[in-house]
């Protein structure tokens, strides 16, 4: 008799297991549902629907009609344009710089720990802000760049950044480098300093010389981070537009939009969420497109692995 | 079993407690949210400074104010408002109030102000302005904004200038008081966000008694303002302004940036509204007694046409707590504490004893004086009851940037505005 009772407490424990993981489960799958996937699946209905802040009397299925809108719009093409460019500039800036900082970094040396900090400090700073800073940096006639450009003997007369569409976006990329430069600089820094002492020593030995040994040792050792890192950053930098919209707000004429400071500009001034959202899910679909990638390309790494 | 149980108790004591406390914070009366939008650090003081006297004359109404930041204030409360949350008094804009009435937000006043004294102390202009939707009153309004053309008389006379009266003389003395070797210019453009309303403002100058006021986007004979042929006029002229009289990187600046120009002593004319006066004042840069505010500049007609905007409280229609904020509203729209309001911001009071204080009738004020007493100092009207109005701001902006830098020409601005207009009438969106 004992045989039929021996597997009921194993049930019971293991349906009692199963709800006390669920349970501790439960409250980050809330959030994550209530946060993340509510306000996507919502903004993806959104996007059908005919929403504009204007009137929410009428706000039905409209199909496809916001995406045909905003495709047929030449400066949606040009935010997507801008956003290539500025992610390829950011990120080839950013990751060149933190590299350099980071191997500057790995070498003890007084006061390291402050100039770190320093280093470390724009990291803190919120991208709107940087973006105000920048602007008044920039400004043509009381702006410190021109002074310092002026006073140096380099121009002759100041040089309006912010008028133009290439300097405004040559300077927002020159913003966005000096914030990002230190994520780089901590992750590589990170990672430097994972390789183990064995493989610089045996590189000595071998009589590699500073740049061999960081070209075919630490660089093929670190290259995993380096991968993710580089494809985070690329996801990044595309989602982020505040530098972009606290300095011209994708001006002048709207030619330095990228794709997310277009999507706010549909909010803030047409008021139109589905034609924003719609812009949004195309966001969403580019970037899962490039996650796809993403995946492939480090499963690859693994393979290459140490 | 013991511990969850007492977890739970623990828990239901807790909440209780909680429940108690707050009940205890709001001393067991009202409590009213208050929502602003042109938020800024001075104004946020003296509204909370308006809110403890009038907390100290109902003890039973607890105030709480909320204060998004100014660049996406708007935003918020019109999120705030479709979601009904706990909101009863917000501040409500003439480019928002067609909007919330559409969403069915705000609250009829018509049986409150039938009964409210204070409502016979404000002016014919402001009662209008309170019923601009649909004829009830819908908002109480606390000041007018229109532009004022502030000018360094000590460079202009030095320059042997007369102050500016006209467009074509606003031009000529630009130019004369440009020096950009001193990064020294005559004129503080707008060339970034809100331009547009600078580039229509002199189209109506230029298309003056052909403008209906009423509907000032339009002609009285039904087409739009941008068709003019003195449209094209004026276009070009606003062209030669920036080109010639204003700093090149005026291309990008928007409101902070014309008037710290102006200020800061970098440009020696510019049309902003009356709280820049209080701005101009506070600053280091000019020396006392150095500059004026005149009337806005005229077209070739002799007519300048420009908007009043306006900015109120309402109460919204969800409210739970309807005559408490409309007693608040009362409160902040009676006479002693507009005219306080209107005079530490510089706005244009909306309040008829605002003729015997001096204040609104000498120095940088009189020029609004003088304004409302000239027949050729036209007030219009914006189509901001239009569907598309938001959108073609954004749009114009673009628009008169691609101008600037050449990449459009101005038939084909105009062309398209005009295509804008014709299209918004003909789909009735009025």
């Amino acid at each position: 008799m004992s045989t039929d009772t021996a597997p009921r407490p194993t049930f019971v424990l293991r349906r009692n297991r199963g709800l006390f993981i669920t349970a501790c489960l439960a409250p980050a799958l809330l959030l994550v549902g209530v946060f993340t996937y509510y306000p996507m699946i919502r903004g993806g209905v959104i996007s059908f629907q005919n929403y504009t802040l204007f009137d929410l009397s009428d706000t039905g299925f409209i199909g496809w009609g916001n995406f045909e809108k905003v495709l047929a719009e030449p400066g949606f093409w040009t935010a997507l344009a801008n956003t290539g460019i500025w992610v390829l500039f950011s990120l080839t800036g950013q990751f060149v710089l933190g590299f350099g900082l980071a191997l500057l970094l790995q070498k003890a040396f007084r006061g390291r720990g402050l100039y770190q900090a320093l280093v470390f400090f724009p990291w803190a700073m919120s991208g709107f802000l940087i973006g105000l800073i920048w602007r008044w940096m920039f400004n043509a006639e009381f702006g410190v760049v021109n002074d310092l450009l002026l006073r140096m003997g380099i121009v002759d007369a100041p040089i309006a950044f912010l008028a133009s569409p290439e300097w405004a976006q040559t300077g927002q990329i020159i913003a966005n480098v000096w914030y990002g430069v230190t994520f780089f600089s901590i992750m590589i820094l990170a990672a430097l300093q994972s390789v183990p002492q064995e493989l610089h020593e045996a590189a000595r030995l071998d009589g590699a010389s500073y740049a061999q040994a960081l070209w075919r040792v630490v660089i093929p050792f670190i290259r995993p981070t380096l991968v993710l890192v580089v494809l985070l950053r690329v996801i990044w930098i595309l989602n982020f537009p505040d530098i972009i919209y606290a300095m011209t707000d994708g001006g002048p004429a709207g030619k330095t939009h990228i794709i997310t400071t277009y999507m706010i500009n549909k909010i803030i001034g047409a008021q139109d969420y589905g034609q924003a959202s719609a812009v949004g899910l195309i966001v969403l679909v580019l970037l899962f497109a490039f996650t796809v990638f993403y995946l492939a390309a480090t499963r690859l790494e693994k393979s290459r692995d140490f | 079993m013991r511990r969850p149980r007492s977890a739970v108790f623990g828990l239901v004591a807790l909440t209780l407690l909680t429940s108690v406390l707050t009940g205890c914070g709001t001393g067991g009366g009202i409590t009213l949210r208050v929502i602003q939008s042109l938020t800024s650090p001075e104004r946020t003081a003296l509204l909370r400074d308006m809110i403890t006297a009038f907390e100290a004359a109902n003890p039973e109404i607890d105030v709480r104010l909320i204060s998004p930041p100014l660049q996406s204030a708007d935003q918020k409360i019109a999120q705030v408002l479709s979601a009904k949350n706990d909101v009863d008094l917000v501040e409500v804009r003439d480019y928002t109030v067609k909007q919330f009435v559409n969403n069915q937000s705000l609250l009829d006043l018509s049986p409150y102000v039938a009964n409210w004294p204070g409502w016979q102390e404000l002016t014919p202009l402001a009662r209008q302005k309170a019923a601009s939707v649909g004829g009830k009153p819908y908002l109480v309004p606390y000041g007018f904004f229109q532009n004022t053309l502030f000018a360094r008389t000590d460079r202009l006379s030095e320059a042997g200038i007369k102050p500016p009266t006209t467009w074509p003389e606003l031009i000529e003395a630009a130019v004369k008081l440009t020096e950009p070797g001193k990064n020294r210019f005559g004129y503080s453009f707008r060339g970034g966000a809100g331009t547009f309303h600078y580039a229509v403002s002199i189209i109506s100058a230029y298309a003056g008694p052909q403008v209906d006021p009423a509907q000032g986007f339009w002609r009285k004979d039904g087409s739009t303002i941008f068709a003019s042929p003195e449209a094209v006029t004026a276009m070009e002229t606003f062209l030669r302004l920036f080109k010639t009289g204003s700093p090149p990187g005026s291309l990008a600046w928007s409101y902070p940036e014309m008037v710290q120009g102006f200020t800061s002593g970098v440009t020696s004319l510019l049309i902003q509204d009356p709280e820049v006066i209080k701005t101009t004042e506070r600053a280091t840069g000019l020396p006392k007694g150095s500059w004026t505010t005149l009337p806005i500049p005229k077209g070739p007609t002799g007519l300048a046409l420009q908007p009043t905007g306006y900015a109120g409280w309402g109460v919204t229609s969800f409210s739970r707590n309807r005559d408490a904020a409309v007693k608040l509203l009362a409160f902040l729209s009676s006479a002693e504490q507009g005219l306080r309001w209107a005079k530490e911001h510089s706005l244009i009071p909306v309040h008829t004893a605002a003729a015997q204080d001096p204040q609104f009738s000498t120095g940088a004020f009189k020029a609004y004086l003088d304004m409302a007493n000239d027949p050729a100092q036209v007030v219009v009207e914006r189509p901001i009851q239009y569907p598309g109005w938001g959108r073609w701001q954004k749009q114009a902006d673009i628009d008169v940037q691609s101008l600037l830098v050449g990449e459009k020409t101005v038939a084909e601005v105009l062309g398209s505005w005009d295509k804008f207009w014709a299209e918004q009438k003909k789909a009735g969106g009025a």
